[in-house]
């Protein structure tokens, strides 16, 4: 009985205590900032000057080490290249060891390892480091350099430079780029064939002897090692390495301009332009400025969040995202934001840049944005942490930025502490719209002339022009299409390439079945259509129909994933277009609108209807390209469909290439077999 | 010479030893016989928090199917302190994330933080154990999410039946022949009381366990876990008494349809032994070698080498009272479902027969050991994994352990474990066909 009350008695205290302590009807608030545990690395250097960092982290047998050197920039010139082409030889066989042995070795163990002009990297169960480490380092002293690889290689760089030719992505960066920095400068200068070209095996060997030298070199290791273990095992392996002394680089100085322009690159195949307002920045992490710089770019244009990305998607529909980003590289940077916007709304979108860039500079930030920012910031950085190749990163950067051993420990008390007045200080300081290029690379026929009109704070923005390699260039013409030219003329002409009037209208149905691939899985597209305008499109994968449309003339249907749609009036429209196989038969309403190249061939430009171009070549008369605008979710995007390899079926040409680009995906269908008035089924078009 | 290299094999396999990996951890029952686990790990200010309970799609009530899928669902609608609707809002407002899931044999709840929230997941967690809403509003909300889960899920996904072909044909009295998400004419038919009791019955502390990984003090973990969680009652003991199967004898034939389907499939199912077996292990080490990679057995055959299919697989189905091992193959062209189960037999009578090749032996083992360390990579991973080896496993240590049972998997083990479950007398053959092949 007494022991009975005892127990009674504590479970009431017990309880008393607990309410005395939460209230759980109160959510808890969120402690302090935690501090971040980040490790200490052990450090020491061999003879050669490579500096090791150690990292020990138990918790899992696992490694991660790399290789990094600290050179600084390296002006490449008349061999630019000769950087790349280097480190993707290395880690192809060594002194003793082929290729395949070397790769077959890694693989069985389980590793991974890569190999760059600037250094190497691996991972590896704890139990394999010794030999993962002797493998990564007899690849980099030692390596076997041979002709075929260089020549190999060499083939693969050149082709890389030739398929982003029209890629107008890769141009801008480009452009952006040289004009930035300068083209005699590191960052600036860039690739080309002819440069490739003119490098050989013996520049890639001096190059490798020159730069590739433990003299400013780190391995970072982190991971379940022994720090005694490693010191022996990296003195064991890396002690053979020559020191060398790399040349110093005179950089030059980097520059603003005195006053803002726009720097223009007309690629006539672009259908989306490539803005960036730039401007370089001397900023450096360990400035005082890197915490609030950080904050306010992150509320200019950080993310889905931030106000480039707010206003030019979210509001006005003029793009899928816009960003914007600040550097802090020691020896040069820039401040950049930028989007690919659809053409017709390139001017607008330059104005809406320089509206957030000004606005962040006159106003200050609201107490919320900057909450948000730092809680997104905070959030990045703690989730960052999870991954041990993170906290090599930072003692890495702690060595080689100059930091103060506790950088990263101090981080978010330091993102903390950022002020509204800091953000609008530093947006002062480092976003200079009054001095910053506008780079637009983008279709000049298209987009030019709302440039010229620009007017900002009452001024127009002088535009320069330039060429894809950043070479100042005149102002692209305009041309125009010759007066004996009609809509008419047109079409008759595509007939005739196709194979004239006659063959044309014994056409009463086509089969297409054509194969295309996407990432790595082969589609199937199966399409059957009549001269009197049905339609039946069947795409699928691995035999399962992904998607299913049915148009009889008069109604339609998609099904996909086992879900029906009927056609609204719109796809109804579409389709009475697209069922038919030749619709240049007859005119209609479609327009003559203009000549443009097409993969650097002039073309009419025809416009179908108020979403569909069609474009003949104005040489073969073949049609090369159809561009769709479509809208989807608030967004509206351009979709070209490019046709090539016209062969005979039947007397009639078709095309058996069809490209299709969606954003950066692009997608090649090539046609196994085309059927002409055979094939059709009864029922094909019946919509249920 | 000799003695020279009889000291270097000792340290080797020192070495190999010592850098076996080690998730310290402390563990406790509150009185009210909740299991805690706390893991501190300091690399980074991340906290997770969850819970995970002694309830899977195996348990009923009523007889009625699917009821602990649907708590994974209900259990987000809000609680007495918590408003309907503001779970999601409060956790990502917080810098966190969440989520939960279900399988046979146990629900597991989640939250990870930043650090400085570790006592809001508790609270959240405890909230949930201890009075959430189960109204009837809530219940017809959930009940068309699920309904909508099992048609995306199921009905409308092809292959989505797949799972429950083989299980309907491998099982005949045990829960595991119902599917996990339940009967829609079960919960349709469930009721409100039900569903209360079915909550008081399992969701109890003394049937779960806490788990609290990450960047945490140990004893002020410990205190406001007591804080939060010390008040919620005790229920009663669960008691489970499963009718078991009996051993199968012949091969069971089974046809099943699928609408969004134009491929059939072949899937090969046998029925194995519970996951706490050390011959669960070495099926997942037979899956390896028959599918994993371009190099493996029965891609490099079918897929590769003869063209016969267009995709294979095969993989062990863990679960506590039974496992089911299936081999599953996509036909190419004009090979029938026959030739490939022909073609797979083949290799699988191989490793009844004969032993695989060292070297094979050493990648699977390399393999293994890289599955192992990845999934304990970052704190949510191990807080997972610390609770399932309690939880389900009964050992809470194994997550230390468990690489061990694959070091010692031997050659013979694997011709051994073919040789008992593998066999073509205790299979279960589905074919596993397009609706439009159903005969008139």
């Amino acid at each position: 009985m007494m022991k009975n009350y005892i127990i009674a008695f504590a479970v009431f205290l017990f309880t008393a205590n607990m309410f005395a302590q939460i209230d759980r009807s109160v959510m808890p608030k969120p402690g302090p900032a935690p501090q971040v545990n980040v490790e200490e690395p052990e450090n020491f250097d061999l003879d050669n000057g490579l500096e090791v960092l150690i990292v020990e982290n138990h918790k899992l047998p696992r490694v991660s080490m790399s290789l990094r050197l600290d050179n600084p920039p390296i002006f490449e010139g008349d061999k630019a290249g000769v950087t790349s082409l280097m480190g993707s030889l290395l880690g192809s066989g060594t002194a003793t060891m082929t290729k395949d042995a070397f790769n077959e070795r890694v693989d069985f163990l389980g590793a991974r390892m890569n190999f760059y002009s600037g250094g190497a990297s691996a991972n590896t169960l704890s139990k394999y480091f010794p030999e993962i480490l002797k493998l990564m380092a007899d690849a980099a002293i030692n390596p076997y350099f041979t002709e075929e690889e260089f020549s190999k290689a060499k083939e693969r760089q050149i082709e890389g430079i030739k398929s982003n030719d029209k890629n107008v992505a890769f141009i801008a960066s480009r452009v952006r780029s040289a004009l930035a920095y300068g083209k005699d400068h590191p960052y600036g200068e860039f690739v080309t064939a002819e440069s490739v070209e003119s490098v050989t095996l013996d520049d890639v060997k001096k190059f490798y002897q020159t730069y590739y030298s433990p003299q400013h070199a780190y391995l970072v290791i982190v991971g379940d090692v022994d720090e005694d273990e490693v010191k022996d095992l990296v003195k064991k392996n890396f002690s053979s390495w020559k020191k060398t002394e790399v040349p110093e680089t005179n950089m030059p100085e980097v520059t603003n301009l005195g006053k803002t322009q726009i720097d223009f690159v007309d690629m006539p195949n672009a259908v989306q332009s490539e803005i960036s307002v730039v401007n370089t920045i001397k900023l450096k992490k360990k400035d005082p400025d890197y915490f609030p710089v950080l904050v306010a770019n992150k509320i200019l244009g950080g993310g889905g969040e931030a106000r480039l990305f707010l206003n030019l998607r979210e509001d006005k529909g003029y793009t899928y995202g816009a960003y914007s980003s600040t550097g802090n590289d020691k020896y040069a940077s820039t401040f950049t934001a930028s989007a690919s916007v659809r053409n017709a709304v390139t001017d607008s979108s330059v104005v809406a840049f320089l509206d957030e860039i000004y606005k962040i500079r006159k106003e200050k930030v609201s107490a919320a944005e900057l909450a948000n920012a730092k809680a997104k910031i905070t959030g990045d950085f703690v989730l960052s942490l999870e991954q041990p190749s993170t906290i090599a990163n930072f003692a890495y950067e702690v060595e080689t930025e100059d930091l103060d051993d506790d950088f990263y420990k101090d981080y978010l008390e330091k993102i903390d502490e950022v002020s509204v007045e800091d953000v609008q200080r530093v947006a002062q300081k480092y976003f200079q719209p009054d001095n910053a290029r506008i780079v637009v690379v983008g279709k000049g026929s298209d987009v030019l002339e709302n440039l010229e009109k620009i007017q900002y704070n009452g001024k127009s923005i002088p535009i320069k022009y330039y060429d894809k390699l950043a070479d100042a260039a005149s102002k692209p013409e305009k041309k125009t299409v010759d007066a004996s030219v009609s809509i008419d003329k047109v079409y008759e002409n595509y007939i005739n390439a196709i194979g004239g009037k006659e063959a044309v209208s014994k056409v009463e149905s086509v089969v297409m079945i054509a194969q295309g691939q996407i990432q790595g899985m082969t589609l199937d597209l199966e399409m059957k259509r009549t001269t009197d305008g049905k339609l039946l499109q069947n795409v699928s994968m691995g035999g399962n129909v992904m998607q299913n449309q049915v148009f009889d003339g008069e109604k339609g249907s998609m099904t996909m994933q086992g879900q029906k749609i009927p056609y609204n009036e719109e796809q109804i429209a579409a389709a009475k277009i697209d069922a038919n196989p030749f619709p240049e038969l007859s005119v209609g309403s479609a327009t003559l609108s203009g000549i443009e190249q097409v993969d650097g061939k002039d073309a009419y430009v025809v416009n179908v209807d108020e979403t569909t171009k069609a474009y003949y070549d104005v040489g073969s008369g073949l049609k090369t390209q159809v561009v769709k605008t479509v809208s989807q979710g608030g967004q509206t995007m351009t979709v070209p469909t490019g046709y090539s390899d016209y062969q005979e079926v039947n007397g009639v040409k078709f095309p058996f290439m069809m490209t299709q680009s969606m954003g950066p995906q692009k997608l090649e269908f090539k046609v196994s077999e085309i059927k002409v008035n055979e094939g059709i089924n009864e029922g094909d078009f019946t919509v249920e | 010479m000799i003695l020279k290299q009889n000291f270097l094999a000792a340290l080797l396999f020192v070495g190999a030893a010592g850098f076996a990996q080690e998730v310290e951890f402390t563990e406790f029952d509150l009185d009210n016989g909740l299991h805690v686990i706390l893991h501190e790990d300091k690399t980074a200010p991340v906290v997770s928090t969850s819970v995970m309970y002694d309830v899977g799609g195996k348990d009923r009530i009523n007889g009625k199917t699917g009821f602990a899928h649907f708590f994974e669902h209900l259990l987000f609608e809000g609680t007495e302190n918590i408003e309907k609707g503001k779970w999601f809002e409060i956790v990502s407002s917080n810098g966190g994330t969440n989520n939960a899931n279900t399988s046979n044999d146990r629900t597991y709840y989640y939250e990870i933080f930043p650090s400085n929230n570790l006592e809001l997941g508790l609270w959240m967690e405890s909230e949930r154990m201890m009075h959430p809403i189960i109204k009837k509003e809530g219940v017809d909300t959930q009940n068309e999410v699920v309904k909508e889960e099992r048609r995306s899920r199921m009905d409308n996904s092809p292959y989505g039946n797949l799972l429950q072909s083989v299980a309907g044909a491998m099982f005949e009295k045990h829960p595991y022949k119902d599917p996990n998400i339940g009967y829609m004419e079960d919960l349709d038919a469930a009721t409100l009381d039900e569903f209360k009791e079915f909550f008081d019955t399992y969701y109890v502390p003394n049937n779960a366990v806490l788990v609290v990984a990450g960047d945490i003090d140990v004893s002020d973990t410990k205190k406001m876990v007591k804080d939060y969680f010390g008040d919620i009652p005790k229920g009663e003991e669960v008691k489970r008494n499963f009718e078991m199967e009996t051993p199968m004898t012949k091969e069971v034939r089974t046809t099943t349809y699928d609408s969004n389907i134009q491929i059939p499939a072949s899937i090969l199912g046998y029925r194995t032994p519970s996951f706490t077996e050390k011959d669960s292990y070495v099926l997942n080490m037979i899956s390896d070698y028959l599918s994993d990679g371009k190099s493996s057995i029965l891609y490099k055959k079918l897929v590769d080498e003869q063209k016969q299919a267009l995709q294979v697989a095969a993989f062990n189905l863990e679960q506590s009272d039974y496992g089911m091992y299936l081999i599953f193959a996509l036909p190419l062209g004009e090979t029938s479902l026959e030739t490939l189960n022909t073609e797979m037999e083949e290799e699988i009578s191989k490793l009844r027969n004969e032993l695989i090749s060292e070297k094979d032996f050493q990648k699977l083992q390399n393999k293994a050991e890289n599955a192992y360390v990845n999934s304990n990579s970052s704190v949510a991973g191990i807080g997972e994994s610390l609770a399932t080896s309690y939880l389900l496993y009964g050992d809470t240590n194994l997550v230390n352990e468990e690489i061990d049972i694959y070091r010692s998997i031997t050659r013979e083990d694997i011709k051994r474990v073919a040789t008992e479950y593998l066999k073509p007398s205790q299979r279960v053959v589905v074919d596993y066909l397009p609706e439009s092949q159903k005969a008139e």
